[in-house]
């Protein structure tokens, strides 16, 4: 424990502790609730609810979708050579973030896209007429999804390696169908560890700022986006507000996790 | 008010000024041999935020190495004004390479700067050419250099090019327009906004950031806007083929791209807005001399001319270009003078009322917030 | 009770395919680099430069230590909360969230103040100082990935009885965590090892701003204002990085023959 204490407190909380620290400094030094109260401005409140809403779409499909790819390569019967260039690659994935990934969303899917002009040469489809639209909520959550899908399959396949074939082999001899062994066996033992995945998820999308700022930089107002705007760019801005913006983040991911930890101690209350 | 346009006037006065001088100083003021020493025993030099394609900025690091023999520290080349003040307030205290020695901030971070008391005042040897008004009177900060905004078409794509503000709203350059920066933090961006208020007839300061604002709403609700940021890169492949830009990124862009696709580039008839940018002295610089020295080569005609060759116009241009310095090739390589004619400098005040017009209404006016 | 490979099939399908073709879009993309014809040359550009070596193996060994702290910080924490201080958990993970909304340039200028050359630890007056401070700052980034790999593991196998077992056969702490637990934990050390690897390749500002020769200024650097090359570069950089995971799979796959089947 003192290792990491030290650790944490050396490179992580003293650090962010200016943070802390500078959202509640008045322009002269001194106390101040100012610029906390200056959070609650539409446009500030418009762009947390936004964040928060991208973080937990991006999440919930993470999650759903990477979960089935995971199940896919470790329980799904497929040849086992699949396994290993899969989870390399999730880890290269999980990481290919910011322009570079919006970057290639737009190669692929804006407007003049490849694959967008391929499936109108060919195909007659023109996606835009549909009404998609990369530069949006959920082109946004879309790209969002290439790094948290990876993520999900990386920190959930340990997990699912770890389903004994002892209980699949005991449910079978009492009876069970195939659903039934997932309903009620498999996942209530995944599922703390779903919700932990999932908390994370929120956190990473939470935080991401350079492949939204890349996409839809003046369209979507994001939390990071505006924080980034504060205490970096050109044009000077208040840094108080931006720490203000960075507090209240450090706020939002302290209540989701909160709500993180209540639901999972209901859910292994039955486990040891 | 530094206009071009009233340059045949400040010419005479610096003209006048030049011959008085020629008399009483050394001719192109020399560097002084005991700085270039000084500088070579602290051996090192360390910048920041300087990328390499901004100005030819690679080429003066360059030359700067070769002609003192100094080592240059770069540090994060993809910093904003705004971080590079913070660099100084976090390394008060530090001595080591992580330390700027100098910046070259947006106009408006100057004055700033020496309110937090960041910089440390020097006059270059050629102070006198720098004109007035882009000077701090002290010498904390001075302009460097400074372009207009400009159209990068790709002409692949976008077969007529726009030539003015109000083309950009035509229904041909559907899904086109986009600005290189975020217009609530970027430079470039909020100044893009201001050029077009001025082109639609919005007086200066906050009356022309907020017409330029409803000219972004309109060009948003014709489906003319992209709200992506413009890059080299968007640029190429399609994504924005229409960049608001500084001259210089687009001329240097279109460079680079070597006609793959083909670019060009337009300075709009109406609403030239021209930025300065500023170089200062950190107050806490552990090279001090090296960085006097470093002033001392941006300011002198090789440190100019060399950010001439990256599109820029150096902020001793019109003194030089009276002086006969200039070679024609570089001239020639520059959009038409006609066009900077009419460039407006905006005043700090301007910019502080303008910037604080378009960045808190941005996001109402033009109708960003998608939910 | 077979399990169903059709929806196996199909699932790795729609993955693989939302992963290639946005990487698809950009080789194509970095092909076009001259006109008319699809070449090499943005690739050519990019590869015949010294420093694209020397950073990238500046990073690698940087990755490949910031793992190992990693492990080193995280695994006997997560270990010991689980077995003994189980009331601290929400905490310790909080603390494991925090990097990710802690912008990384507030985190680096943090650092600069608080271990600068006229500080109580400084940190920065020399190049290996930096190091540290730079190898610090990439295991707090990769914090919460390690953490919450382990974490999985950990939940995966039962704790308490395996060091119960070790305990009455004599051993001690240290020989429990690493010849007991880290060995039936490997497979989820492995996952948050890629993480930690993705991360401090492709990690910009803490390198940037510490001012020491990584592989993201470089990125940085080569690319800002280009077109084509930064495509080849993210492509480049997707395959060096998924070649060296790789390798780092080979040699635990090498470990684990000593291991039971399960």
């Amino acid at each position: 424990m003192l290792p990491f204490t030290l650790f944490a407190l050396m490179f992580l909380l003293v650090p962010t502790m200016f943070i802390v620290v500078g959202a509640f400094r008045a322009e002269g030094g001194g106390f101040t609730l100012a610029h906390i109260a200056n959070l609650f401005t539409p446009s500030i409140l418009a762009a947390f609810s936004i964040s928060i809403r991208i973080s937990l779409a991006s999440a919930f499909l993470g999650c759903l979708i990477g979960f089935c790819v995971a199940c896919a390569l470790t329980v799904g019967g497929l040849p086992r050579w699949i396994r290993g260039p899969m989870l390399t690659f999730s880890g290269v994935a999980s990481n290919f973030a910011g322009v570079p990934l919006a970057f290639a969303f737009l190669a692929t899917l804006g407007r003049l896209g490849l694959v967008t002009v391929f499936l109108r040469e060919w195909f007659g489809i023109n996606i835009y007429a549909l009404g998609f639209n990369l530069l949006s909520f959920w082109g946004l959550t879309l790209t969002y999804l290439f790094f948290q899908i990876p993520l999900m399959i990386l920190i959930v396949t340990p997990a699912l390696d770890g389903l004994r074939r002892e209980w699949r082999e005991a449910a079978e001899v009492l009876g069970a169908s195939r659903a039934q062994y997932w309903w009620m066996v498999a996942f209530p033992i995944l599922w703390p560890t779903l919700l932990g995945t999932l908390a994370l998820l929120f956190a990473n999308a939470f935080g991401a700022v350079a492949t939204a700022y890349a996409l839809t930089g003046s369209s979507l107002s994001i939390v990071p986006i505006v924080l980034f705007a504060q205490i970096r760019g050109d044009v000077l801005q208040d840094p108080h507000i931006g720490y203000a913006l960075a507090f209240g983040m450090i706020v939002v991911t302290g209540i989701g996790n909160a709500l993180y930890i209540w639901m999972r101690t209901r859910a292994e209350r039955w486990l040891k | 008010m530094f206009h071009p346009r009233s340059a045949p006037r400040s010419a005479a006065a610096l003209a006048a000024l030049a011959v008085v001088a020629a008399g009483a100083l050394p001719a192109r003021a020399e560097i002084p041999q005991a700085l270039v020493d000084a500088a070579r025993a602290e051996g090192t030099l360390t910048t920041v935020a300087l990328p390499h394609d901004w100005c030819n900025y690679g080429g003066v690091i360059q030359g700067f190495k070769d002609k003192f023999g100094l080592t240059v520290n770069e540090l994060n080349p993809d910093a904003g004004s705004a971080d590079e003040l913070e660099a100084i307030r976090a390394n008060k205290d530090n001595k080591g390479p992580q330390a700027p020695d100098v910046i070259d901030v947006g106009f408006s971070f100057g004055p700033a700067a020496v309110k937090d008391g960041l910089l440390q005042p020097y006059k270059v040897s050629t102070w006198d050419e720098i004109p007035e008004n882009v000077k701090d009177p002290e010498g904390y900060w001075y302009g460097d250099y400074y372009g207009v905004l400009s159209f990068a078409v790709n002409t692949d794509i976008v077969t007529d090019p726009p030539k003015d503000w109000p083309d950009l709203q035509k229904p041909e350059f559907a899904n086109a327009v986009a600005l290189s920066g975020d217009p609530r933090a970027s430079n470039q961006a909020i100044l893009g906004v201001y050029a077009a208020g001025l082109s639609a007839g919005g007086a200066p300061g906050t009356e022309a950031g907020e017409k330029g604002l409803e000219f972004f709403a309109e060009l948003n609700k014709a489906g003319n806007f992209v709200p992506v940021i413009g890059k080299s890169g968007t640029l190429a492949q399609g994504a924005t083929p229409i960049v608001v830009w500084w001259d210089y990124n687009a001329l240097s862009g279109r460079d680079a791209l070597n006609g793959n696709p083909p670019i060009e580039v337009v300075v709009p008839a109406t609403g030239v807005v021209a930025g300065v940018y500023a170089q200062g002295i950190s107050a806490y610089a552990p090279h001090p001399n090296a960085a006097k020295l470093w002033m001392e080569y941006l300011y002198s005609d090789e440190g100019q001319l060399k950010w001439l060759e990256g599109y820029c116009h150096p902020i001793r241009f019109n003194a030089m270009a009276k002086a006969g310095t200039i070679p024609q090739e570089l001239l020639d390589k520059l959009p038409p003078a006609a066009a900077y004619e009419q460039a407006v400098f905006p005043t700090l005040e301007e910019q502080e009322a303008m910037k604080t017009a378009i960045t808190a209404g941005w996001d109402k006016v033009v109708g960003a917030n998608v939910q | 009770m077979r399990p169903n490979r059709i929806w196996a099939w199909l699932a790795l399908a729609v993955g693989i395919l939302y992963f290639a073709l946005p990487l698809i879009g950009t080789i194509e993309f970095s092909l076009r680099m001259r006109r008319g014809v699809y070449s090499f040359d943005a690739y050519r550009a990019v590869l015949g430069d010294p420093q694209f070596r020397a950073t990238f193996s500046f990073s690698v060994v940087m990755a490949l230590m910031t793992i190992v702290l990693g492990v080193l910080v995280v695994a006997p924490t997560a270990y010991w909360v689980r077995l003994k201080l189980p009331r601290w958990r929400p905490v310790v993970e909080f603390v494991t969230l925090l990097p990710l909304v802690v912008p990384p340039i507030v985190l680096v200028f943090g650092y600069i103040r608080l271990y600068n050359t006229s500080s109580w630890l400084p940190l920065t007056g020399t190049a290996g100082g930096t190091n540290v401070l730079l190898l610090a700052g990439y295991t707090v980034l990769a914090l919460p990935y390690m953490y919450r790999a382990v974490d999985t593991g950990l939940r995966a196998i039962d704790v308490a009885t395996l060091t119960e077992a070790a305990q009455s056969l004599g051993a001690g702490w240290i020989t429990i965590m690493a010849r007991v637990i880290l060995p039936n934990i490997m497979v989820a050390i492995l996952s948050g090892a890629f993480l930690t690897f993705a991360i401090v390749i492709g990690e910009f500002v803490l390198a940037a701003l510490l001012n020491r020769p990584a592989f993201g200024p470089y990125l940085q650097v080569l690319g800002a204002n280009r077109a084509y090359e930064p495509a080849a570069l993210a492509v480049i950089t997707f395959a060096i990085t998924w070649a060296c995971m790789g390798l780092i799979q080979l040699v635990t796959r090498l470990q684990k023959h000593t291991q039971v089947p399960r």
